[in-house]
Formats: structure tokens, C-alpha cells, sequence
């Protein structure tokens, strides 16, 4: 502790904040690809669901460690960072969020729901591979602080939510039975929050702190 | 899967040197402050016998001398100032170390306003304020309490400043001599006070207006020096304090914690810097106010380095001797209150107490500062002074 005064060298601050969100990022993939296997591959709920959980409990320490770095990161350096530092505090909670989603695409899994063998398995898992992808994505492009990345990433990523709505949009009308249609339904309502929350991350790369999340569509475009 | 994000990069050549000119500006710093401390004491004997017999009537009642010493730290914000010109004073004869030991002691309380005034910021939220609130407090209760032990035994026995007298004995015999008039480091600072008496000579003829030309040139040279300083060396250190501030926190704190305020402190020349830092932490709830304790601790110590360093630039070894008396009251208090988990729940338990009752009644704090730091002082210097 004492010997931290005198060395240098070593992540601090900021860029410490930031190395434990790219690896909250990447823990969130692995959660994600854990639970879309579970639900869309048949892998077994009992085997991979400790895994699961020891990788969820492991982001929420994230979260709060993260935390606590940012108010010692405030109380050290002032009110001169106080910009970086709420996005820090805003972003991560949309970092967290994303692990819980894959939990919750897990619990449909463990609920016995196994669609591998479904006829829109393809799809489903198309939209998984590529979600997962994203999350490899938003990772490097926040880290590089890549603002026409960003963009780009925003862009395709709202295209991508409006698919998602549009299929549920036809799972709440559809005449098919409940156990068909609503494992579909919430797991197209996942893919969605992910995603927005994926967008809500990168919104921090091209958008103002007061505008967090929101996006503006003159900012985005092309 | 995404790989975690490398390590930072390692320095460049001139990133890993980046440090030097600031380190330079603080070096320079630290000349102003013995430059500051030099002419202040000039300036006191060129003001004569009168005014250090008017002085050190004022402050020759221990009780007088301690509440000059809180009030004369809260005006200035700053225990560094304070006992700086405490030691010129001494240094230039004006005050003997008996009557200067209880000054240093107040100004031990009085520095301990800043850290209580950061907590105000927490008000809004009842909870938060409550934790800030008793992290400011417990430095200002440990200190009273060192006071309340060590002032009777200082009065009656002269503990502290003659084991000061026999460390600063020590120290000759090693070769540190602080105090000398022909010390290398007084020789060093001499030169420009001699130019500014020089130049003040040649617009006034009284010794008195000369005098004190001298003395506001060398309060404004200590407040100016150790408040760049302060701004340098935390900016220079503030990676390396926020990683030890995440160490703390991750592992606990104990008398590590109280090494990294001993050193922290040491390097900034504040300890109100070091309180003000702990205080959000622990108003947040990141630090709890047992592991903050020992760092404030530490921080009371490191503080004392800036009187040690002010009695290098003075004439009478007597100054090395309220230097060391403030370094060894800090010391004392810590081994008597530390050690001893029952014994250094005490300030803790108060602290706490003080604060849960503070926050359930605002006028309370409200009362709490103005009386302790301000009423109380003035009047205790009206009926001792």
C-alpha cells in the first residue's frame, strides 16, 4: 500500500476504470455466448450455469470495484475530471445490464425451453453470433474512443432494433401457442436491450454528457 | 472472445522525465519558504524588544497560547503556515519553546476546520453527511484528546520539549544542526532577505514599518511557497495516492494506512489535503471511517515536516526544538491513542456520535464550527490572553 506511493507506472485513475470495463465487456460476451448455447444449442443448463453465475458474480464486482475507484478517482484529482467521470458511472451500469440479460436468456434455457432443433434455429442463432460479435465491437471501439466507429456501429445497431421489435411485434399477434411464442418473444426483447445498452455505451464516444443515451441523429449519420 | 485490454504503455523517454521540471518548481518552492521563513524572522527583530515582550505577554498563558495557536491556524487554513511562523518566532527569540508548545498544539486543532468544512458539502444527503461529517471530526477529537494528555504533562514536566531538547542534541551530535546562524542552509536563504531588508531600507527609516515590511514579505513568501507546493506535488503524486487510496480501501488500512498519510502529507506539505480526500471517500461510503482513521493519523505526523524544515532557515536551535516538540506531541499521540484497539475506538465512537447527532440537527453543526473554531478561541484569548 505504502509502496503504491512510490511506484509507477501502473494503471490508475481513468485508464484503470476503463481496462475493468473492457474486461466486464468481455466477460459480458462470454456470459451471453454461455447462455444463447444453453438455449439455442442444447449445452447443458446444469453444466454451464455455474460458469454463468461465477461470470456474473464477477461483473457486478466489476461494477462495484469500478465504482469505487471513480469516487477515490474524485475525491484525488477534484472536480477537473468530474466529465469522464459520471460517464464512467453512467456507462458502466449499461455494461452491468448487458450480463444480466444474458442471465435472463439462461433462466428461459433453464426453464427447459430448448430451441436448437426449432425451424427459425438459424435465425435465432444468426442473431446470437452477430450480438456477440457486437459486444467484441463496442468493446474495441469505446476503448479506442473510435468516434466514426461509433457511428457506424449506432447506425446498424438501430436498424438491428427495429428487427428485433418487428419480430415481436408478430409474436404478440401470432396465433401460435405460448410456449412457442413467448421463449421467442423474450429472447428478441434481450437481443434488444443488449443492444440498446450496447448503443447506450457508445453513445459516451459521440454524444455530450448531458445527452448520454440519447442519440442525436445529426451526430450518427454518415 | 474479446482479450482484456493491455496494461498502460510504458513510459517513452520523455514521459518517464516528464516529472523533473515539476519537481524542480517544487525545489525552488521549498527556497521561497526558507527565503519566507528567513525574513519573517528578521522582519520579528527588527521590530524590537518591545513588541516580542508585548507578544510573548499575550501568549505566555498556555491556555492563551493554545487558542492562539487554533485561531491563528483557522485564519490561515493552514498548520503548515501556522507552525512555520510559530518556529520563526521562536527562532528570532520572540517566544520562548515553553510558551510556543502550546500554540503548535492549537494549531494542531485549528488545522482540522478544513477538513470539517469539506464534509459541509455533503449536507444534501442526510446518510452521506453523517460519514464526511464524523471522517472531519474524528482528526479534530483525536487531536483534542492528544491535547487533554499531553498539555498537563508538558506544563508540569516539560516532557515533550526536553526529550526535543535531547533529540535536537542528538541531531547536532549526528551533524543535523538546525538553528545555526552559520548553518549551510541559512547562509543559502540569507542573501535574498538581505536584498528585500535592503530594499525595504531604502523607503522607510523605522525600524518598526521596516520590520514589519519584512514580516508580511515572509508570510506572504511561506503562504504562497507551500500553497504552489501543495498544488505541485499533487498534481506530481496523484496517481500514485489514488492507487494507495484503492489499496486501502481492497485490503484495509491499520499502520500501513497510517504510513501512506505520514507520506502523502509529507510530499504535499498538507495534511488538510490528505483529510480532504478521505472525507468524500468515506462520505461515500468507499472508506470506512476506521480505516481512514490511521491514515489522518499519518497525516497529522507528516505535517510536522514543514515546522522541522521552517527551523533549518532560523538563527536559535530553538526552533529545531518547537519543531520537534510539534513532530513528538503528533508521535506520542498516536502511540498512546493507536495501539490499543479499545483506546483508539474512542475517537472513532465519538466521532461517530457527534455525527449521528449532527445530522439530525443541522444547527447543531452549524454551532459546532463557529464555537469550536472561532468563539471559543477568541474568548478563551480575552480571558487568558
Amino acid at each position: 500500500m505504502v509502496f503504491d506511493l512510490f511506484r509507477a507506472g501502473d494503471a490508475a485513475g481513468l485508464e484503470a476504470a476503463e481496462a475493468k470495463l473492457v474486461q466486464m465487456l468481455a466477460d459480458d460476451r462470454h456470459s451471453f455466448d454461455v447462455a444463447t448455447s444453453a438455449l439455442l444449442t442444447g449445452a447443458d443448463t446444469s453444466i454451464v450455469g455455474p460458469d454463468l453465475r461465477e461470470t456474473d458474480a464477477r461483473v457486478n464486482r466489476a461494477e462495484r470495484e469500478l465504482r469505487q475507484a471513480l469516487v477515490v478517482h474524485a475525491s484525488v484529482h477534484g472536480t477537473s475530471r468530474v466529465a469522464a467521470i459520471l460517464v464512467y458511472m453512467s456507462v458502466v451500469k449499461d455494461v452491468e445490464r448487458i450480463g444480466d440479460y444474458a442471465k435472463n436468456i439462461f433462466d428461459v434455457a433453464a426453464q427447459g425451453i430448448d430451441l436448437s432443433d426449432a425451424p427459425d434455429s438459424e435465425i435465432l442463432t444468426g442473431y446470437g453470433q452477430r450480438i456477440s460479435s457486437m459486444i467484441s465491437s463496442a468493446s474495441t471501439i469505446f476503448a479506442d474512443d473510435d468516434r466514426e466507429g461509433a457511428r457506424r456501429f449506432i447506425r446498424e445497431a438501430d436498424i438491428l432494433l427495429d428487427e428485433f421489435d418487428q419480430h415481436v411485434s408478430e409474436l404478440v399477434v401470432t396465433e401460435r401457442q405460448g410456449k412457442e411464442a413467448v421463449p421467442r418473444a423474450l429472447l428478441y426483447r434481450y437481443y434488444k436491450r443488449i443492444v440498446a445498452h450496447l448503443m447506450n455505451l457508445l453513445s459516451a464516444v459521440v454524444m455530450p454528457l448531458d445527452r448520454l443515451d440519447y442519440f442525436d441523429e445529426e451526430r450518427v449519420r454518415p | 472472445m474479446t482479450q482484456p485490454a493491455a496494461g498502460p504503455p510504458t513510459p517513452t523517454g520523455a514521459q518517464a522525465f516528464a516529472w523533473i521540471p515539476r519537481a524542480v518548481i517544487v525545489i525552488a518552492l521549498l527556497y521561497l519558504f526558507l527565503v519566507g521563513v528567513s525574513s519573517l524572522e528578521a522582519g520579528i527583530k527588527a521590530l524590537g524588544a518591545d513588541f516580542q515582550e508585548g507578544l510573548l505577554e499575550r501568549v505566555d498563558h498556555p491556555v492563551a497560547g493554545l487558542f492562539a495557536g487554533i485561531l491563528a491556524t483557522v485564519l490561515v487554513q493552514s498548520s503548515s503556515v501556522s507552525t512555520s511562523t510559530i518556529v520563526g518566532l521562536v527562532g528570532a527569540g520572540t517566544l520562548t519553546v515553553d510558551a510556543a508548545v502550546p500554540m503548535i498544539m492549537g494549531a494542531n486543532i485549528g488545522t482540522t476546520v478544513t477538513s470539517t468544512l469539506a464534509s459541509l458539502g455533503h449536507v444534501r444527503r442526510g446518510d452521506e453527511f453523517r460519514r464526511a461529517f464524523a471522517a472531519a471530526t474524528v482528526h479534530d477529537i483525536f487531536n483534542v484528546i492528544a491535547v487533554l494528555i499531553f498539555l498537563p504533562i508538558q506544563l508540569g514536566t516539560g516532557f515533550l520539549s526536553d526529550t526535543a531538547e535531547k533529540l535536537a542534541d542528538f541531531l547536532a551530535g549526528s551533524g543535523v544542526e538546525g538553528g545555526k546562524a552559520d548553518s549551510p542552509v541559512k547562509t543559502f536563504v540569507k542573501e535574498p532577505v538581505s536584498w528585500a531588508e535592503d530594499v525595504f531600507s531604502s523607503v522607510t527609516d523605522s525600524d518598526r514599518v521596516l520590520g514589519g515590511l519584512l514580516m508580511v514579505f515572509g508570510l506572504a513568501l511561506i503562504f504562497l511557497a507551500l500553497t504552489f507546493i501543495t498544488k505541485s506535488m499533487r498534481l506530481l503524486i496523484a496517481d500514485r495516492v489514488e492507487r494507495a487510496m484503492n489499496s486501502l480501501i481492497s485490503r484495509g488500512a491499520g499502520v500501513p494506512g497510517l504510513a501512506v498519510g505520514l507520506v502523502m502529507t509529507v510530499a504535499v506539505q498538507s495534511s488538510s489535503i490528505t483529510t480532504s480526500i478521505l472525507v468524500p471517500m468515506v462520505g461515500a461510503g468507499v472508506l470506512t471511517l476506521r480505516n481512514a482513521f490511521p491514515v489522518t493519523l499519518g497525516a497529522n505526523l507528516g505535517t510536522t515536516v514543514t515546522a522541522l524544515l521552517a527551523s533549518l532557515a532560523v538563527d536559535l536551535r530553538a526552533g529545531l526544538v518547537v519543531a520537534l516538540t510539534h513532530s513528538l506531541f503528533n508521535l506520542f499521540g498516536i502511540l498512546v491513542i493507536y495501539p490499543i484497539p479499545a483506546v483508539r475506538q474512542i475517537p472513532v465512537q465519538l466521532a461517530e456520535r457527534l455525527a449521528r447527532t449532527a445530522s439530525r440537527n443541522y444547527l447543531l453543526v452549524g454551532a459546532y464550527v463557529v464555537g469550536s473554531f472561532l468563539v471559543v478561541p477568541m474568548v478563551g484569548l480575552v480571558l487568558f490572553g
